[in-house]
């Protein structure tokens, strides 16, 4: 059963009988205690459900401090392992494939376990491929080595034994003098010794090559020879995996201090030594077995690739699943987090929102938990009461969500407030419509949404862009601007601004068969108004604009006044159903009183002046209505007995401001004197009593408000200002519509008239073609998106402000359910 | 075709759209007061619309005064 809850003055409803989607569906505020050992499953079931909000109970606590910290530190882990996952696919071009995996059920423990396993087997696959490659590389490198340094060994060996020839001549002619003894020992000990080189051969890359060639000059002193070939193509380097220009380099020296250094500079530069022997049969036999070795490695490696690729694919296709299931997880072990421990450590309990009608399905999800965690004791239900505010859940289906949103967009509406969402799904469209009235306009619009919703299901599972996503997710909303743009378009004649005769002869014709004075005079009417729409004859005509301007800058007030009328009509409706007399009588009745003697009267006299055709002025009647009410009218009389009428209506405009003003604060001020005056007697007694009573007066709950007269006053007192000074800006501001309607006509009309008519006027067969595209692309650019988007805008300002500042407070926040369906929404 | 015709029309049409709604749509009657008030607003815009473009040229004060070159 379900429970109302009262909060301040009292909750009803029943005034009048129950609309979908008019107020937020009821809530109750449930406390649930769920037995341990079936509170994973119980949680997981109601997730699947999706209707009850969570409340945190330990909202104190640290993330560290919660019981289930554990288990999402886990979900975290399991996250990053399958986030790696993902990256070696995509490294590795694999898609994880959508196939139509069978429904078993996962269990974590294992999936922990097996997500644990496939990374480990995948970075040892990935290290050893490494390090398969790097060896790969420098047995390439290696072959190089031995191809080109082959090539010219035996020249630079010739080249670098003159030279060590000659630096020893030198140094045997100049070190004679100094230690004489030492270097007659060495002659003396090796006469005739050939000259010995060493040498190093190996890879220096390309741009460090100058820089390595000096150095080992300095070093060595010039006692080295260095012959250097590039090769041509960009090797890869063992090291960095890159493909970097390189040298193959010789570099002959003699003595050991030399080749240290030779050795420490080939290190500091990066370049790889290789041997290389001097013997041309060990040469031929080296570049072989190198050769062997590469197309070994090659096939290794290829071999090791293919394995990983088939870990990857395997994963790939379990890999949605995973996700999905970690993700739910992840959030169920976040909501348990949220329920509070009983004393006993037993049980959990958990308290949440959730709409009276969902009783039986949260009930129903609760047992089958319990049957199926095989618990002793079944979960326990009950509502509690509290004055707390509920959150609003309107339940929409996917055409009337659209709606709901562009009105959730500038507030939420409080807990059961009238919701303007219901009118806005007709009055929206209509009033962009009045805006946009083209019907041919209209059936472009309408062909590209039908095209969206025709192809909604296919569309809604892909992932399309920013803007596509907008445009998709209200498609709703764009089929009915269509449909009433088209109609609009049809009243005001209008198809690409080329009017039509399709509802009849026009009105008007010339004044004799000769048609001179048409363009002095003008024509005249011979027939009765033309029956639906703007007669075609005015367009193009010179004294179209100020007919038109006269004609939509009055239907902007109409309709405004009637929208602004709804809008308080709405309010009584509130009033109404939270039971607020006061909010009747001081505030519902005076509104509408001063709207409608002010404004309504002005809309009652643009139909009386359009009715009898008189030619008074409205601005100098409504003017002199306030500045001189008691003058005679003259010949803007519209109607006898409008001098009375419109004094009565002016004192009543003028009684109606205090009428707003000052009744509401002082009956509020009387009622809660009321309320506490049990209180004001026991004051006299002792301080000890009074100390009592405040505790309990404080326990009772909706007792608890101070009444301060001043700021409930003031705030009476803005109102008022707001509602008497918006009564005259809000009006108009209804001139909107007239303002867009002639700015998308009068560009619809340059385009057709100085596009479309210039190129057809050349007779080019061409330049028609062009002015076709030009067109085209005009009107589609600036009148289809560009005027759609302004007066999107501007009709939902005239919905958010002028309509919705006349009864909607806004002020609730949004029911938002614990809900695997809406997570996965949240994730993408 | 008068004006109280072309109303009776407009009023004819809500009927006839408020039935078909009731026809195809029944979900019981919260929801089909919704679907009723949806129907009815949009009635009421459209014939607000066509009545006030209707009565504006029923005795104008201006008429066409072609251009040049018509």
């Amino acid at each position: 059963m379900g429970d109302y809850h009262s909060h301040g003055g009292g909750r009803g409803h029943g005034c009048c009988p129950t609309m979908d989607l008019m107020r937020s569906e009821p809530m109750q505020l449930v406390q649930i205690i769920i037995p341990i050992e079936s509170a994973h499953l119980t949680v997981s079931y109601l997730g699947d459900l999706g209707l009850l909000q969570f409340k945190d109970l330990n909202a104190d606590k640290s993330p560290f401090q919660r019981t289930y910290a554990n288990q999402i530190k886990r979900c975290g882990e399991m996250a990053r392992k399958l986030r790696f996952f993902g990256e070696q696919m995509t490294k590795a071009d694999i898609s994880p494939s959508a196939m139509p995996v069978t429904r078993t059920h996962i269990d974590l423990d294992d999936l922990e376990v097996k997500l644990g396993e496939l990374e480990a087997e995948l970075i040892e696959v990935n290290s050893n491929g490494e390090k398969l490659q790097r060896t790969f590389n420098e047995l390439l490198e290696y072959k190089l080595v031995l191809q080109k340094a082959g090539e010219f060994f035996y020249s630079a060996q010739g080249h670098a034994t003159a030279q060590q020839r000659e630096i020893e001549a030198h140094q045997v002619g100049d070190g004679s003098l100094d230690s004489p003894l030492l270097l007659e020992q060495e002659m003396l000990a090796d006469p005739s010794k050939q000259v010995k080189l060493g040498f190093v051969s190996g890879l220096v890359p390309k741009e460090k090559a100058m820089a390595f060639e000096r150095i080992l000059f300095r070093a060595t002193r010039g006692n080295m020879f260095l012959k250097q070939v590039a090769i041509d193509d960009p090797v890869t380097d063992p090291v960095s995996g890159e493909k970097v220009g390189k040298n193959v380099f010789v570099v002959f020296y003699s003595g050991e201090r030399a080749k240290t250094k030779i050795l420490k500079i080939c290190e500091a530069f990066g370049a790889n030594r290789y041997p290389f022997t001097e013997d041309v049969g060990k040469q031929m036999q080296m570049i072989d077995e190198v050769s062997w070795k590469i197309s070994e490695l090659k096939t290794t490696i290829d071999v090791g690739l293919i394995h990983r690729d088939s870990i990857l694919k395997n994963i790939g296709y379990q890999f949605e699943q995973w996700n999905h299931l970690v993700r739910r997880e992840k959030s169920i072990y976040h909501t348990l987090n949220m329920l509070s421990l009983d004393v006993t450590k037993k049980c959990l309990v958990a308290e949440g929102w959730s709409p009276v009608f969902a009783t039986s399905q949260v009930q129903d999800a609760l047992q089958r938990a319990t049957y199926d965690s095989n618990s002793q004791v079944g979960s326990i239900f009950q509502v509690l009461h509290t004055n707390e505010s509920p959150p609003t859940y309107f339940q929409t289906n996917k055409f009337t969500s659209a709606f709901q949103e562009i009105v959730d967009a500038y507030g939420v509406a409080k807990y059961q407030e009238a919701n303007p969402g219901v009118y806005t799904i007709i009055t929206f469209p209509f009033l962009f419509a009045v805006m946009f009235g083209d019907w041919g306009h209209g059936i472009c619009l309408l062909l590209t949404t039908l095209y969206f919703i025709i192809r909604e299901k296919k569309l809604s599972s892909q992932k399309l862009g920013d803007i596509m996503e907008m445009t998709f997710g209200g498609r709703y909303v764009i089929m009915m601007m269509a449909i009433f743009s088209i109609y609009t378009g049809l009243i005001y004649n209008e198809f690409f601004s080329v009017p039509f005769e399709l509802f009849g002869k026009s009105a008007y014709a010339c004044r004799d068969s000769s048609c001179r004075d048409a363009t002095t005079e003008g024509l005249i009417k011979v027939r009765p108004a033309y029956p639906f729409g703007v007669d075609p004859k005015w367009h193009g005509t010179r004294s179209e604009l100020p007919f038109l301007n006269s004609l939509k800058m009055k239907m902007s007030i109409l309709l405004g006044v009637a929208q602004m009328n709804l809008g308080i009509v709405l309010s009584y409706f509130n009033a109404k159903f939270f039971r607020n007399n006061l909010n009747i009588w001081y505030q519902f009745v005076p509104q509408l009183i001063f709207l409608n003697s002010l404004f309504g009267y002005l809309s009652l006299l643009i139909i009386v002046k359009w009715c009898t055709g008189s030619k008074a002025d409205l601005y100098h009647v409504m003017i002199y209505m306030f500045l001189s009410p008691t003058d005679d009218l003259g010949e803007n009389q519209l109607f006898p007995g409008q001098k009375t009428l419109q004094l009565v209506l002016l004192l009543l405009a003028l009684i109606s401001v205090p009428w707003m003003l000052f009744p509401k604060p002082i009956l509020l001020k009387k009622q809660h004197q009321e309320r506490h005056q049990g209180q004001s007697y026991t004051m006299l007694q002792s301080t000890e009593e009074m100390l009592e009573l405040d505790h309990g007066h404080s326990s009772h709950g909706h007792g608890n408000e101070e009444f301060e007269f001043s700021e409930v006053f003031v705030h009476q007192l803005i109102h008022t200002i707001e509602f008497v000074l918006g009564a005259v800006s809000n009006t108009a501001s209804y001139l909107r519509l007239w303002a867009l309607s002639l700015a998308h006509s009068e560009l619809s009309s340059v385009f057709y008239e100085k596009v479309l008519l210039l190129a057809w006027g050349f007779n080019n067969i061409i330049i028609l073609i062009i002015g076709f595209i030009v067109f085209i692309f005009a009107t589609v650019g600036v009148l289809l998106v560009m005027e759609t988007l302004s007066a999107f805008l501007h009709a939902l300002r005239l919905h958010w402000v002028e309509f919705q500042n006349k009864f909607y407070e806004g002020d609730g926040y949004k029911f938002s359910p614990f809900s695997f369906a809406l997570l996965a929404e949240d994730e993408d | 075709m008068g004006f109280l015709v072309t109303t009776l029309i407009f009023f004819l049409v809500g009927v006839v759209a408020a039935l078909f709604v009731r026809l195809c749509c029944n979900g019981g009657p919260s929801t089909n007061l919704f679907h009723f008030t949806l129907v009815v607003t949009a009635v009421v815009c459209c014939w607000m619309m066509w009545a006030i473009v209707y009565l504006a040229q029923l005795k104008p004060l201006i008429v066409p005064v072609l251009s040049e070159g018509e």
